[in-house]
């Protein structure tokens, strides 16, 4: 025993270390066990009184990864392109031209969009300025500013838009209330959010991706946008001499397939309008027209025609109502589109308070509370308008647009005509976090429902007994006492490898098990080519002491070289792949890193043990 | 018990058969890789993907064939494990709409299903193209790496033959991925899961290769006198019993996940199976008589010097 006095030292002191690491993971599987068991009502009652507990227990307890519990990952990117128009306080054509191209160059490149957009704008003319589009004095941008100090006033800008956007969007997510919500910046201009246990992705993705601009505007004159809408479904109307248009025929055509489809007599009729087969139209007061949900997108294909918008009152935009008025004979939701004029008259900066309440009818509602320069633009703004209606838009949609019947100078003003609660309580969330400096993309989502996590985690916790109990007993079948001696250094192993994770604080995914799986099958590979090599030795008449002290000393360096090489791949792929893959990747360098140190420190100890000090001959098969 | 106790095969000097073995495989794994490609999931392509419960009644094409005209493009659907359907649109859009046009489809066209988002994929297409980018990155990284370390440790020639075992490797894996998608009755789609079981067939074939090299390297200096195609045969025997061995039970834990780890990681199990298959083989076959030939070129070529 004395001669492995220190290793028998280090494998106690790392089991121990171990045990201290997953000493909080037992009992929060325990607990989660318990809990799960108790009538619904007790369970509160536990919770409440454990509070502080369970949340410790919590935090150290091994992670495990959203596929496994259920949850969101997202990955939002922060707009520049839109960022960058914004800043710009000039813009022509050339100016779009050179953003488009720039983006085109940093959607497959491996360039910024900042660099891509000085580059491209250098290209098309060397000896232009920069300059003409963001001369603002007050950040120091002047006619005579290099386009490098352009380019530097930029890269901070969008330095600064995205360090905002993660507070905002963490303030976000801590209304909304996660447990354990993670957000991180990931690269230059990308934002990861992890939300466990999140069931809810259609609100969460709206919440997210709010830019929350709040804009209070006037509306259309209802005579003139009437006026406007009779112009363009005039210029839809299919022109009854000609049918060569391309559109008319299409629709003309699918009509009558359809109509023959149904076994009708095609009537020879008219050939029909393609925005009023989308659109109903209104014409009454502010509204233009009715879309259902699913047409949207094609009335603003119609809409976008520079002819078409020539045609609308000058000043005046359509924009969508939040919510739908109602719902057509297919069950389709329907939403006005509305006339409002693009003039901002008052923005969500003025806003000083927001909470959610309830009118006469028990609808939800957001009442604000203004700062003083906005109560008295709304009191001048309401005062010049009463008997008109004033649009409450947020991020481009119409929530109301109430009429106004007095002058209101408190500064008071609300948003109606909600969905549910929880609109309103997003609203007012996204209200209160702020706007965001630019609009932010969700380029890249995950969500896994709990169940699913649920069903993972069993079909995981499955593999692995039963990779472990085959393997196991196929040690002990073919190499005896030698495979016990293996067996046991396995169950070590897996027991280091969840103490590494833990004490890592890494996380454990479903790529993670498999890596653990994987590692139960080549972790007993180092025994096999020690227990290969005793035999060997022992064939050549060496005696059992001699055979185990060369079995180990020739096969440690093909066993070094054999796992460095695929530690180094574990390693290459962690720094280049995300999320699950990385947990793979995690499990599999630990696992390398355990079984080195269990198939050859502690199969050592055990040898030395049983041949040494009790003069046993041990069978390796 | 032990299996090939005192193994003796000609290795070696069979290894002109083995040649024309995987000159076969890698022939047909080129032709079906530049005829039928590989089908690439959507952490490479981009879109989105909802994974949909309670709706697998109406089958696959009843659905398609709902969604096509409401989703304005023909969506892939196809079934995901027994319970659930995969609903993928190539169309970049608002998610919220896409996701409620797909539910609403389904309940109103089908009445007698529940369905229910259980899981959703989205992934950008700049996100895809980084995606990419970091999965050719890594493998060409491991790769490098990889001949870099044998180069330290061992000498070029080990080098040489250990990476183009690798490639082989790879290659006939991919060319089973592409060979076989659509014929199976799982997904086959390269994502970064499989990106992951690639780098882990790479260590795996690689940790076979490095053992009988590493028998190699001793057994040269143990018998100086005996040629070096010996050498290298008397090695593969004396480890093939290891070889066996660590292959079976890796095989056989990675069969198990392949059972039982769910659908999520059959494409990645079924990587590894083929994988370990190849990589013992070409461990034997493909890195040790690379290493063989490399070094009867030089000899023949300083004995040509010589005269």
């Amino acid at each position: 025993m004395k001669r492995n006095g220190f290793k028998i030292g280090i494998t106690l002191a790392l089991l121990l270390l171990c045990g201290y690491y997953l000493y909080p993971t037992v009992r929060y599987a325990l607990l989660q066990r318990k809990l799960n068991r108790m009538p619904e009502a007790e369970r509160a009652a536990f919770i409440e009184a454990n509070y502080g507990t369970i949340q410790e227990l919590r935090e150290k307890a091994l992670k495990l990864g959203l596929d496994l519990q259920g949850g969101m990952h997202v990955t939002l990117e922060v707009r520049l392109d839109a960022l960058i128009r914004e800043l710009a306080t000039d813009v022509d054509e050339t100016f779009e031209e050179v953003l488009a191209a720039a983006r085109e160059r940093a959607r497959t490149g491996d360039v910024s969009l900042i660099d891509a957009f000085v580059e491209e704008f250098e290209r098309r003319d060397p000896n232009a300025r920069l300059s003409r589009y963001f001369r603002n004095p007050d950040v120091g941008i002047t006619r005579r500013s290099s386009n490098e100090e352009v380019a530097a006033y930029l890269r901070k800008q969008a330095k600064e838009a995205v360090n905002r956007a993660i507070e905002i969007i963490r303030d976000r997510v801590d209304r909304y209330g996660v447990t354990e919500p993670s957000i991180q910046k990931q690269g230059a201009h990308r934002i990861v959010v992890e939300l466990p246990g999140v069931d809810d992705p259609e609100r969460v993705r709206r919440l997210l991706r709010g830019t929350a601009r709040l804009e209070f505007r006037l509306m259309a004159d209802p005579q003139l946008l009437q006026a406007a809408l009779q112009d363009i479904i005039a210029y839809y109307e299919p022109d009854t001499t000609d049918t060569g248009s391309i559109a008319t025929t299409d629709t003309a055509s699918a009509d009558t397939s359809l109509a023959a489809l149904l076994g009708e007599q095609p009537t020879p009729e008219r050939p029909r309008n393609p925005l009023l087969a989308v659109m109903q139209p209104v014409g009454q007061g502010v509204v233009f027209g009715v879309v259902a949900g699913p047409d949207t997108a094609t009335v603003n294909r119609l809409l976008k025609n520079p002819e078409v918008q020539a045609l609308l009152p000058s000043g005046i935009e359509l924009l969508y109502t939040a919510n739908p008025v109602g719902t057509d004979e297919r069950g389709r939701p329907l939403y006005y589109l509305l006339g409002v004029r693009k003039e901002v008259e008052l923005t969500g900066e003025v806003i000083t308070d927001a909470r959610v309440e309830f009118d006469e009818l028990n609808r939800p509602q957001v009442s604000m509370t203004m700062n003083s320069e906005g109560a008295r633009i709304w009191a001048r703004l309401t005062g010049a308008n009463v008997g008109k209606h004033i649009a409450i838009v947020l991020d481009n949609v119409v929530y109301s647009y109430p009429v106004v019947n007095e002058r209101i100078p408190s500064g008071r003003s609300s948003i109606t005509g909600l969905d549910s609660r929880e609109e309103a309580q997003d609203i007012v969330t996204v209200l209160k976090s702020g706007a965001l400096p630019a609009p932010v993309d969700i380029v890249e989502e995950r969500t896994v429902g709990p169940s699913l996590g649920e069903a993972s985690i069993r079909a995981g916790l499955r593999s692995v007994l039963t990779g472990l109990l085959l393997v196991a007993l196929f040690m002990i079948f073919y190499y005896r006492t030698g495979g016990m001696i293996a067996d046991l250094a396995l169950v070590l192993n897996i027991i280091f490898i969840l103490g590494i994770l833990a004490a890592f604080k890494a996380t454990l995914t479903l790529p993670g098990i498999a890596g653990i799986v994987l590692t139960i099958g080549m972790a007993v590979d180092a025994n096999v080519l020690i227990f290969e090599r005793i035999r060997e030795e022992q064939a050549t008449g060496k005696t059992l002491r001699a055979a185990i002290d060369l079995g180990y000393s020739k096969s440690f360096s093909a066993i070094f070289d054999a796992n460095i090489t695929t530690f180094f791949t574990g390693a290459i792929l962690y720094s280049f792949g995300v999320g699950p893959i990385q947990g793979f990747a995690v499990t599999l360098m630990a696992g390398i890193v355990s079984s080195l140190f269990s198939a050859i420190v502690i199969t050592r100890i055990i040898f030395d043990y049983l041949v040494l000090e009790r003069k046993l001959m041990v069978s390796v098969g | 018990m032990r299996i090939f106790e005192n193994a003796n095969y000609p290795f070696i000097q069979h290894r002109k058969k083995a040649y024309v073995f995987s000159g076969i495989l890698l022939l047909l794994s080129l032709v079906s890789l530049a005829t039928r490609g590989l089908e690439l999931g959507i952490d490479f392509k981009g879109g989105m993907e909802f994974v949909v419960s309670g709706a697998t009644a109406p089958g696959a094409t009843a659905i398609r064939e709902a969604l096509t005209p409401v989703l304005g493009a023909e969506p892939e659907v196809k079934t995901y494990g027994a319970e659930d359907i995969l609903i993928r649109v190539a169309a970049e859009g608002d998610i919220n709409e896409m996701q409620q046009q797909i539910i609403e489809t389904i309940r109103q066209r089908f009445p007698e299903t529940q369905p229910e988002v259980v899981q959703t994929n989205i992934v950008g297409p700049r996100f895809a193209e980084d995606l990419k980018r970091g999965a050719i990155y890594s493998i060409l990284g491991a790769l490098l790496v990889i001949f870099v370390y044998i180069l330290i440790r061992f000498e070029w020639r080990y080098s040489l033959g250990a990476v183009i075992a690798l490639f082989h490797d790879v290659l006939i894996t991919l060319g089973l991925f592409s060979l076989l998608h659509g014929w199976v009755p799982f997904s086959l789609e390269i994502d970064q899961t499989i990106i992951a079981a690639f780098l882990t067939i790479v260590g795996y074939s690689l940790n076979d290769t490095v053992i009988i090299f590493d028998r190699v390297r001793e057994y040269l200096n143990l018998f100086k006198t005996k040629p070096l195609e010996e050498v290298v045969n008397l090695s593969i025997n004396a480890t093939l019993s290891r070889t066996i061995i660590t292959s079976g039970t890796t095989l056989l834990v990675v069969a198990i996940l392949f059972i039982f780890g769910g659908e999520v990681l059959r494409g990645f199990s079924f990587a590894l199976m083929v994988g370990i298959v190849i990589g013992t083989y070409s461990s034997i076959f493909v890195a040790s008589p690379v290493v063989v030939e490399l070094r009867r070129r030089m000899a023949a070529q300083r004995v040509a010097a010589a005269r």
